[in-house]
């Protein structure tokens, strides 16, 4: 019972520490204010600060796509992908595997990635990974499908001809 | 077990909570954010739960390095593991896709998480069970 007692007494001894000492870090957390998750705060998609790859609209992207000058790479799992994507888009998951894709995505002039969240933490895990390989201009979809979809963008039967036929 | 080999075990799982807080303290915002990704917390309560871990990980780390309250400490950071595992557990069977805001960065949430957090809970159990009980005054009994 004493350890309980002292494991309880530290347990609030640092929950005191870290609500008091908030206020003299560098970014401190916003006691007070509700903090929603990030796939809930309109316009705060996809805005990952630990990212270092750089982000493109669904505005931006729906054009590369309608006119093949993009490769899009879906970065979900397999029964997401089977059950819809952006058209022509390739299926990659964080877990690979990209060597087989690596030739296609070569012969594309940009390469765009998404995934399921707007916390976009696959697609930038699969963005950050296709850069280490050599990949110059990769970029990750703000949004992500849910956005793609409300924005209406082309869907599974759409014209990107320069991803139709590359999957393996 | 060996009192040396129980006494790194107890060292290391304090450094690397003191190594947790270490990389959260630059911003805590962005931990609150990971936090209220997980989609557990009512958003309100999410702030404050973002800054009494990272306190919980300094006193606690501090705790298990100098071998001060050693086995509260380890209950304490066994009892945090299971929540942790149960939040990242929760996401990924719900299908969130995020970050686990385990040390900084831009690492996302994984079985691979899940599966570390475990041998970290293991390791918390092994002190907490092996540790010497603290005698008034702060000496400890032999074992």
């Amino acid at each position: 019972m004493v350890v309980l007692a002292r494991a309880a007494l530290l347990c609030v001894a640092g929950t005191v520490l870290g609500i008091a000492g908030n206020r003299f870090t560098p970014r401190p957390a916003p006691l007070g204010a509700p903090v929603a998750a990030s796939a809930e705060q309109p316009g705060a998609a996809c805005e990952n600060p630990g990212a270092s790859v750089d982000h493109i609209s669904v505005e931006e992207a729906k054009p590369l796509c309608l006119a093949c000058t993009a490769a899009f790479i879906d970065a979900r799992s397999a029964p997401e992908y089977a059950a819809g994507h952006v058209t022509g888009a390739l299926h990659l998951p964080p877990e690979g595997p990209f060597e087989p894709l690596l030739p296609a995505l070569r012969k594309a002039p940009a390469v765009i990635v998404y995934d399921r969240d707007r916390a976009c933490s696959a697609a930038n895990q699969v963005a950050a990974r296709l850069q280490a390989y050599g990949l110059r201009d990769v970029r990750v979809l703000t949004g992500a499908w849910p956005e793609w979809l409300a924005r209406g963008g082309p869907g599974e039967s759409g014209a990107c001809r320069l991803c139709a036929g590359d999957r393996p | 077990m060996t009192r040396l080999v129980l006494t790194a075990i107890r060292v290391a799982l304090g450094a690397l909570f003191l190594w947790a807080a270490a990389t959260k303290l630059p911003d805590l915002a962005g931990f609150a954010q990971d936090v209220a990704n997980y989609r557990v917390l009512p958003p309100i309560l999410v702030p404050y739960a973002a800054a009494a871990v990272v306190g919980i990980e300094i006193l606690s780390g501090l705790a298990l390095v100098t071998g001060a309250a050693a086995k509260p400490a380890a209950l304490l950071v066994a009892a945090l593991l299971v929540a942790f595992i149960v939040f990242l557990a929760q996401a990924l069977l719900r299908g969130i896709d995020l970050r686990c805001g385990c040390f900084g960065g831009d690492e996302p949430a994984s079985w691979w998480t899940v599966a570390r957090d475990l041998a970290m809970l293991a390791a918390a159990v092994v002190v907490a069970r092996g540790s010497p009980q603290q005698q008034q005054g702060g000496r400890t009994l032999a074992t």
